[in-house]
């Protein structure tokens, strides 16, 4: 699915130029779980951004489902991520303006579904996290896991081929940790990739190969 | 999508709901002052434009030139009209004459009111304006000498809820029959009158007279400059070269013997600038365009520096939008959503404002306008200042919101690659340059109006009135004046036919003396005074004497410097011969220049003359004993009166009258100035809370660290004065221009102090540091421990 070849990316100032990622290869397979790991300033977060589409490349090659799409421009870009792309963060970034339900409709309105259909989504997605009888409530009336629950229900409803999580428990006791991280199992056990960057060890035990990250580059893999 | 964008931007302003009062209140207080002068703007330029041939209708206008001076009048000779039957381009002439503060009553003379503005009009006067008849017939109004259309309100004040048509009115000691109710003239009319009577009766009344020396009827008389006329052309004639065809035929009439050029001035300009092409009208509605343009302006910048410095705010709930499928132009819709739904509540407010404010506004501005939903033009102006403020405020924030990139945004960085704080800055310097010039407008335009009032005018104007007198009256002037010599209080008497001695109207161009160029000519104002006019009014007698009261006055002439020097005479100027009106006399005096026109021109020529008794009589009291004067005189009027109402003047209030609507410009400027100042320091305000709020960690450390609560107010408030003082150096120049442009057009004007402007300076900085010291003092003594430990 994702075919990364010598990804270079840099960060500029009007002082420094800082390597972020060093002629970084890498590659995941449809239906694989892998999580990336490294210190602090290793990039691994550069990479998912990259993987996501939300970051461009300054030098490599980006192959994602056989589509070359390192010289996307911004608009190419959004198109490809909002069909095939989920995101969970680790500060679970819902929108307070929005109640739990529109929260999980919003990708779907962007990718102009018909709000009958929306709607019967968003409440079958909604039941899947164990959400739904908070549907009409504001993120700020939830608890840090249900909050999580629901940024993953708003990541899954548009059936991406690939979630990207960053750091998905970062904000969770243990418990709600758990309960993400096995939410994210389900989901990949049902055909979905996904891509996490964690600290966690125990995080880490759920993916099937980890990846760990030093100064840019690929250290080791190891196959969980 | 779009009921979401509704719904988030609803929410969101309710969230914020600090910054979105201080947003709503600044757009609707400038939304509903730009409405309201937009409404005036609307009102001036529609004069006249009710009349639907009004793009082929013009006014007729004499201009001279005289030493130099060009002097227009607005009046032509009567015979211009004939000379239009034989221009193959005006399909129509109609001569009006004039006549103010008459006399109409009822046939029992039990309803009777003065101040009546009557005219006489040729009888194609209905056919070529649209002024609708309620009852007549248009073609039958003027059936004889004896009809009158009087309007509609004149019927009721004459004949209350009964039908006018038939009835008798008294004018003149002449029975009318009513022929004709017109609707009343509309207020965006430059042609109003209260009567109308057929142009044939002064006609008949002018030859019966004896004509004007050799000239028996008006259709001859070359002399007589007192018909407004107006000639209605076929589309799309020259009128320059019509005007210039007037010219000619009245010199051929003159036997050559003329230098009087005659213009047209198409009727929707007339209103807005005069026969002598004097546009301050014009101007000033321009500047008041301006102003709303400029109040409308610092509006929208409020918004516009409240989004953007609160963009950061914004920036992680755009950049998740843009992760999760947004494109640019979503969000930059979603945005102008969210500033449709501020202004659509902003507007609702500001309409509630304009019907509180309407009767205020109309008593300041002098106008009688309406607001009404059901009438168009309010949409029209409303829609203009509405979409045009939207349009300025919502594109910028709209576009710098909808440009983060998602990434850095949630990261909490966001170059927004613009430049925001400098534009913002920017935007806060415009404020206040633009009410610093406001300020300064309106202290210089208080001062010019206070010099105005007290300027010594060369006569003493405190406690005179003036009493029109009825011919019936006049006939027993000496009686009454011997009466009200032994009256308590009545210091002296005289008369005059000068209706309104601070605008003296009457001027000839006929007087002759024996070095006159022969190209000379020079425009005389011309006054009817006795003996005691010059005493009653003080006013100085530089050479010679006063007039005595015997019949020897008659060819005595009493001229102002202005006069003499223009003439060119040498002194002794007493004794010097003249010949006025093709009569020969002595000048016995002469006066120092005072004032008999507004001051915005300089002092003109001016001749006194005896040759008649004047019909206005005016007295001189005091302060404690005006009310007794006035009824004194009331009482001997009415001896002989004969029913015809009393009224008087103050003369001093006559002469403020003239400088009304500067009066109300300069009141309306100081509205403008005050709302410019609260809208600024609304924005201002609104910035220095978010500051503060940003500003949070950074003022909790110094506060730690030791810093007093004076040094961090300080701190805090410096930038922002800053920005206040930059707008002061900036407002100073153009306030200066601005000012000086409009003292231009007095003849006698204040000097420009540069006080003014460091008062103005000191003023705003003032109202600035009170704004911002209220957020500094309340940040400063905020407890450190809350803000770094939220951090």
């Amino acid at each position: 699915m994702i075919k990364i070849t010598d990804l270079q990316k840099l960060y500029r100032t009007e002082e420094v130029e800082t390597v972020a990622l060093n002629n970084l290869s890498m590659e995941v397979k449809k239906g694989e779980f892998i999580a990336v790991m490294g210190p602090s300033g290793c990039g691994k977060s550069t990479l998912l951004n990259i993987v996501g589409l939300l970051d461009d490349l300054d030098g490599g090659s980006y192959l994602f489902n056989d589509i070359e799409v390192a010289q996307f421009n911004e608009r190419k870009r959004s198109d490809l991520r909002k069909h095939n792309i989920g995101f969970v963060f680790q500060s679970f970034n819902l929108i307070d303006e929005l109640t739990i339900f529109e929260n999980v409709e919003l990708p779907l309105i962007y990718t102009k579904v018909p709000a009958a259909e929306r709607k019967r989504r968003v409440e079958e997605v909604l039941e899947k996290v164990q959400i739904m009888h908070r549907r009409n409530h504001f993120p700020q009336q939830l608890s840090g896991g249900q909050q999580q629950r629901v940024a993953v229900a708003r990541a899954v409803v548009n059936n991406p081929k690939l979630i990207l999580a960053d750091e998905p428990t970062g904000n969770l006791d243990s418990n709600n940790g758990s309960a993400v991280m096995q939410l994210l199992t389900e989901l990949n056990e049902q055909g979905t990739t996904v891509v996490m960057v964690t600290h966690s060890e125990h995080d880490a035990r759920y993916s099937d190969r980890i990846i760990r990250m030093l100064d840019g580059q690929i250290v080791m893999e190891v196959v969980g | 999508m779009i009921k979401n964008y509704f719904k988030t931007a609803w929410r969101s302003l309710w969230k914020n709901k600090f910054y979105t009062v201080i947003n709503i209140s600044g757009l609707a207080v400038g939304l509903a002052t730009g409405i309201m002068l937009l409404l005036w703007v609307q009102h001036e330029f529609s004069y006249d434009k009710f009349n639907k041939d009004y793009p082929d209708i013009y006014q007729l206008s004499s201009h001279f030139q005289t030493d130099g001076d060009n002097i227009t009048w607005e009046g032509v000779p009567g015979p211009l009209a004939i000379f239009a039957k034989s221009i193959p381009e005006v399909q129509s002439s109609v001569r009006i004459l004039r006549e103010f503060d008459q006399v109409l009553s009822n046939k029992e003379k039990r309803k009777i009111f003065d101040r009546n503005t009557v005219a006489f009009v040729d009888s194609g006067f209905l056919s070529m304006f649209d002024f609708p008849l309620v009852k007549g017939n248009k073609a039958t109004v003027f059936p004889d000498n004896n009809s009158v259309v009087i309007t509609q309100s004149t019927a009721q004040k004459l004949f209350g809820d009964s039908d006018a048509i038939g009835e008798t009115i008294i004018f003149f000691e002449t029975n009318f029959i009513v022929t004709g109710v017109l609707q009343d003239f509309p207020e965006n009319s430059s042609i109003r009158y209260d009567a109308l009577f057929p142009m044939d009766l002064y006609a008949q009344q002018f030859t019966a007279n004896g004509g004007n020396g050799d000239w028996k009827t008006i259709d001859e008389d070359m002399g007589n400059f007192g018909f407004n006329t107006f000639v209605k052309l076929q589309s799309n004639a020259g009128s320059e070269k019509i005007g210039e065809v007037f010219s000619a035929a009245y010199k051929k009439a003159r036997n050559g013997d003329s230098d009087v050029a005659f213009r047209l001035q198409n009727l929707a300009d007339i209103h807005l600038i005069n026969a002598g092409g004097n546009n301050s009208a014009l101007r000033m509605v321009q500047i008041f365009m301006l102003v709303v343009i400029l109040l409308l302006a610092i509006a929208s910048i409020n918004y516009v520096n409240l989004s953007t410095a609160r963009a950061l705010l914004r920036a992680k709930e755009t950049s998740v939008r843009k992760i999760i499928g947004a494109n640019k132009w979503q969000l930059f819709f979603q945005f102008m959503i969210e500033t449709v739904v501020l202004f659509l509540l902003a507007t609702l407010i500001a309409i509630a404002l304009i019907f509180l404010l309407m009767p205020f506004y109309n008593s300041i501005s002098g106008k009688m306008l309406y607001f009404s939903l059901s009438d168009i033009s309010i949409w029209k102006a409303v829609a203009i200042a509405v979409l045009g403020t939207l349009l300025a405020s919502s594109i910028y924030p709209a576009l710098l919101l909808s440009s983060f990139k998602p990434i850095e945004s949630l990261k909490g960085k966001f170059s927004s690659g613009l430049g925001t704080v400098s534009f913002r800055k920017a935007l806060v310097i415009f404020q206040f340059s633009i009410s610093i010039i406001l300020l300064v407008c309106t202290i210089i335009m208080s001062n010019q109006m206070t010099f105005l009032k007290k300027k010594d005018l060369g006569y003493d104007k405190s406690y005179v009135f003036t009493v029109p007198l009825t011919q019936k009256v006049g006939d027993h002037l000496d009686a009454i004046k011997a009466e009200l010599n032994n009256q308590h209080g009545i210091l002296n008497i005289a008369t005059s036919d000068a209706y309104n001695f601070s605008n003296l109207q009457g001027s000839t161009g006929d007087i002759d003396w024996e070095a006159k160029p022969a190209n000379s000519n020079m425009i005389i104002t011309q006054v009817v005074i006795d003996k005691d006019f010059i005493s009653t009014m003080k006013i100085p007698i530089l050479e010679g004497k006063d007039f005595n009261g015997t019949p020897v006055d008659s060819s005595h002439f009493i001229l102002n410097e202005t006069a003499v020097k223009q003439m060119g005479l040498k002194q002794p100027y007493v004794g010097q011969q003249i010949s006025f009106h093709s009569k020969e006399g002595t000048i016995i005096g002469v006066v120092k220049d005072f004032n008999f026109q507004s001051l915005k021109e300089k002092v003109s020529p001016l001749i006194f003359f005896s040759w008649w008794k004047g019909n206005i009589l005016y007295i001189r009291t005091t302060a404690e004993n005006a009310q007794q004067a006035i009824a004194a005189v009331e009482k001997q009027y009415k001896k002989y009166a004969d029913n015809s109402p009393f009224s008087y003047n103050f003369i001093d209030k006559q002469f403020e009258a003239q400088y009304q609507s500067d009066q109300r410009a300069g009141t309306l400027f100081r509205v403008f100035a005050g709302i410019a100042i609260f809208i600024s320091c609304l924005g201002l305000f609104g910035l220095v809370t978010y500051t503060m709020q940003v500003k949070i960690k950074e003022i909790g450390i110094r506060k730690v660290l030791g810093a007093s609560v004076s040094s961090i107010v300080q701190l805090l408030s410096k930038d922002f004065l800053k920005l206040v003082f930059i707008a002061f150096i900036i407002a100073i120049p153009i306030a200066w221009w601005a000012t000086n442009k409009w003292l231009e057009g007095f003849a006698y004007r204040v000097n420009i102090s540069w006080w003014i402007f460091v008062a103005a300076g000191i003023l705003a900085l003032s109202i600035a540091l009170i704004t911002v010291s209220f957020q500094a003092i309340k940040a400063a003594i905020a407890n450190p421990v809350d803000s770094l430990r939220d951090e």
